[in-house]
């Protein structure tokens, strides 16, 4: 652990801005048809329960990083490997976010930019950004959180006086009960909620341990509602069929904006978010990787560890997948069910209930 | 490890070559023996007059007095020491010590004090001071006769003011001691003095209001002071550039300023000041970059145009540190954001430019940068003659000669303008720079490498310290008590608590209720309202 300290606020903007980042952008939960919204929701109220076994857990041991207690609750052997494969299980998060990152920027206005420049020039930020420490992290997301918020608002603004919302896009509600919940339980529960798995890297960090609980909570919910509310944007601007199909809906919604002939290609501001968001998804992923091998290995200054672990994300993200249909495909299939599903619900349970009986006989 | 080591064993050897030197520490009892050794040290400087006069009467005395010419102020010395000891020739001595007369009837000085050692002395001497020395005795009479010539107080060039104060700093550290002085009537306003510099010996002050000021803080000012063991001493940018957080990076993690209000300004905030003998500028510790683009007329005006007017400067610093970035990646990359009517004429005239954008920014942005540094250095008289080179340079020439599009200059004119406008050189600075890295990642990945270089400044920014206050307080971390004196500025009257992050305690600045009572509100006021009454119900 570096010596450092943020602040509750600092925790709920990081939160907050973590997991929008990417999600805002993909059409999520859009199994779950016309009541995409309604998944977001439920798999949000499912993720604070989630959330309440990482506390647990977090009170158990307040001043530890979970690589370190993973090895007081199961052994050396079996947490020492624990621990590495949890840090795997973030470079390849982190990969996989930078990869998704790319391919949009590519598709959206550099044709013909090679993706691995696209990449490296993220990751060469995120270096550098996590080579400073997590206070600065924070301090940076609470900047970048008052521009996230404003352009937002803008958008918000002029999406309201161009007069596209319809809401009878959005009914008729609830037509099928199965598809949603079944969405929100394989799906959107584990991108973006589950994601703040990594945020327990970061708890040890508060300086205010008693309020973790209020703020990771508020600060889900109001992520869940920021997303079920860009999702039902969405689908009322361009309705269902287009939402459907679109690659980036939140950038078709943009691209629909027409403000007094001459407010028209605002995409920038997609971009603006996109950067931001991916930014600050690869950043905490990367931190998290970098400081569970520093105290695993015990390595003195974990600054120096960002450089070479973000050239292994870099590299990750290149051979993480062959196309983009088959790295979706992945992220639909293989990656919630075999990393995302044990990594963030089984062992943390696991290691809950251990926790419990080991520290109810002392 | 090893190699370390041994740069100790260096330093150890030279301070120990340093105490080996075989000089004569006190003053000796023999006065003949004592100017001797004055004229050698000084190398026989014909500035150092030394003044042979016989004291008292029976048995009379040898005195000397010695001073360094164009430093002491010549009237103070003619009349209250010389004429004064003339005039008590008459003395009888007898029985009595002569020294202890003369220090306490006969000079008639202020400040009057004794050295018994050389390094004082010659300290003393070489400041303006006047040193007597008596025959048989070992010990100097010291008396303070500061003055010669100097540049009278002016109004501060490089920080205009039109509301406020037109007193500016001198190059004399005593009179911009006293310039604070004057304006905060505090027995709690300390001074603590320094030597500092090998060789030139330079006055350095550091001034603190005691109870506002941090005392963590202003132990590592003085911390940071006593490490200081350069050469020499020639302006307080000496001084900053090794008690700065961040040396090497572009910004000023130090703020500095020529105006005793704005100096004043920030020791009433828990700031410190550090004065440097021969430099108008005080340096204010711990600076936050919010403060480059504040003003001390700032608090002199309506809080509404202030606040404008901060919002402007913070604006125009960010047009100069990404304005041809922003040219560069929409011509290049982003067409589809001009509207189309524009981008017919932009696009016409880019036509017969045969360079891509950026080396067109390249261009027109090193000339505009020749421009600007050669009319800073440039005699008056011939500063007219750059101008019109420059305005028919880069106005017509470059354009009619097909070099550089229109649309290139005015993109370029304005962020010139931009950074001109910026309040504090120090900051305007850094971004002539950074534009340069801005422009270049506009033409690698247009808005993208616009957005990261954004990121990546403001990771930069955040991550600084001054003086272990984080740069970019209040903002990050926030501290919403503080926010009302940043980029706002709120009306006086709420400004009731000093910044947070610079002293935890003592922070209330001001009585609650400064806002102006009227005595009649500005509201319907009913017809049988005494007058006084404030019509509340």
């Amino acid at each position: 652990m570096e010596k450092a300290k943020i602040s509750a606020s600092q925790l709920f903007i990081l939160m907050i801005l973590f997991q929008l980042s990417n999600s805002l952008l993909i059409p999520l939960a859009i199994n779950a048809g016309r009541d995409s919204w309604l998944a977001i929701i439920i798999a949000m109220i499912v993720s604070i329960f989630l959330f309440s076994v990482y506390q647990a857990l977090y009170q158990y041991y307040p001043a530890l990083l979970p690589t370190d207690y993973m090895e007081k609750l199961i052994g050396k052997v079996f947490g020492r490997t624990l621990a590495f494969l949890y840090i795997l299980f973030f470079l390849f998060s982190a990969a996989r976010v930078l990869r998704e990152f790319g391919v949009m920027l590519l598709s959206l206005a550099f044709p013909e930019t090679p993706l691995f420049v696209m990449s490296a020039l993220l990751i060469l930020v995120v270096v550098y950004t996590v080579y400073k420490g997590i206070e600065v992290v924070a301090r940076t997301g609470e900047l970048l959180f008052v521009v996230m918020g404003l352009l937002g608002l803008f958008l918000l603004l002029l999406i309201a006086i161009s007069g596209l919302i319809d809401i009878s896009n959005l009914k008729p509600f609830l037509e099928e009960p199965s598809k949603v919940i079944k969405t929100a339980f394989t799906e959107t529960l584990y991108v973006p909620f589950g994601e703040i798995i990594v945020f327990t890297m970061i708890f040890p960090y508060l300086n205010q341990a008693r309020k973790l609980k209020k703020t990771a909570i508020f600060a889900i919910g109001t992520t869940g509602v920021i997303l079920a509310l860009t999702m039902a944007l969405n689908i009322s601007v361009l309705g269902l069929a287009l939402t459907e199909r679109a690659l980036f809906p939140l950038l078709s919604t943009i691209q629909s904006i027409e403000v007094g002939e001459f407010l028209e290609r605002v995409d920038v501001i997609f971009v603006l978010i996109l950067v931001i968001g991916g930014f600050f998804k690869v950043s905490v992923y990367v931190y998290g990787a970098v400081i569970g091998t520093a105290s695993l290995f015990n390595i003195k200054e974990p600054s120096r560890l960002a450089y070479p672990l973000g050239m292994v994300v870099l590299l990750l993200s290149m051979i993480v997948a062959n196309n983009y249909p088959q790295h979706l495909q992945e992220g639909l299939k293989v990656f919630p069910l075999y990393a995302q599903l044990p990594f963030q619900v089984i062992i943390p349970v696991l290691l809950l209930i251990i926790a419990f009986f080991k520290n109810k006989k002392t | 490890m090893s190699y370390r080591k041994f740069l100790k064993k260096m330093n150890r050897k030279e301070q120990s070559q340093d105490l080996e030197k075989d000089d004569p520490k006190s003053i000796d009892t023999s006065l003949t023996e004592n100017l001797n050794i004055i004229k050698e040290k000084t190398g026989n400087s014909p500035d150092i007059i030394i003044r042979i006069i016989s004291f008292g009467h029976d048995p009379k005395v040898r005195t000397a007095i010695i001073y360094a010419d164009g430093l002491v102020d010549n009237p103070t010395i003619n009349e209250y020491l010389v004429e004064s000891m003339e005039n008590n020739v008459q003395e009888k001595l007898h029985g009595k010590d002569p020294f202890t007369i003369l220090s306490e009837k006969v000079v008639a000085l202020g400040s009057v004090k004794t050295a018994k050692d050389w390094d004082s002395l010659f300290q003393s001497l070489l400041s303006g001071d006047t040193v007597i020395l008596m025959d048989g005795k070992n010990e100097a009479l010291i008396g303070s006769t500061k003055g010669g010539e100097r540049r009278s107080i002016e109004q501060p060039d490089s920080e205009v003011s039109i509301r406020g104060s037109k007193e500016g700093f001198t190059e004399s550290i005593a009179t911009n001691i006293s310039l604070v002085r004057r304006i905060i009537n505090n027995p709690n306003l300390w001074v603590e003095p320094m030597n500092l510099g090998k060789q030139t010996k330079t006055d350095v002050s550091i001034m603190y209001i005691n109870g506002i000021a941090d005392n963590d803080t202003v132990e590592e000012v003085r911390h940071r002071l006593r490490r200081v063991n350069l050469d020499s001493i020639l302006d307080s940018g000496y001084i900053e550039q090794v008690i700065e957080d961040e040396s090497i990076g572009l910004f000023p993690t130090i703020i500095h300023t020529e105006r005793p209000d704005a100096a004043a300004g920030n020791l009433l905030e828990g700031r410190i000041a550090i004065f440097v003998n021969g430099s108008p500028n005080a340096l204010i510790v711990p600076a936050v970059m919010i403060q480059f683009f504040q003003t001390p007329e700032d608090y002199y005006m309506r809080f509404p145009i202030s606040t404008f007017i901060r919002q402007l400067r913070v604006l125009m610093y960010l047009i100069s540190l990404i304005g041809p970035a922003l040219y560069v990646a929409i011509t290049t990359y982003h067409q589809e954001m001009i509207p189309t009517g524009l981008l017919i004429i932009i696009a016409s005239q880019t036509d017969s430019v045969p360079f891509p954008a950026i080396v067109e920014a390249l261009i027109m942005e090193v000339t505009f940068e020749i421009l600007r540094e050669a009319g800073l250095r440039m005699p008056n008289k011939i500063s007219s003659t750059i101008s019109i080179v420059g305005a028919l340079v880069i106005g017509q020439g470059a354009i009619q000669a097909g070099i550089v599009s229109p649309a290139m200059v005015i993109v370029v004119s304005v962020t010139a303008i931009a950074s001109l406008a910026t309040p504090s050189y120090d900051i305007a600075i850094s971004a002539r720079l950074i534009r340069f890295a801005f422009m270049l990642s506009a033409a690698i990945a247009g808005f993208y490498g616009i957005i990261l270089g954004l990121i990546m400044l403001t990771v930069h920014l955040v991550s600084l310290r001054s003086f272990g206050v984080p740069y970019i307080s209040p903002l990050a971390p926030f501290e919403p008590g503080n926010i009302k004196d940043t980029i706002l500025r709120a009306p006086l009257w709420a400004l009731n608590e000093r910044p947070k992050f610079l002293s935890a305690k003592n922070r209330v600045r001001q009585g609650k209720n400064q806002r102006p009572q009227v005595p009649m509100s500005q509201g319907m006021v009913r017809a049988d309202t005494k007058e006084g009454d404030k019509n509340e119900f």
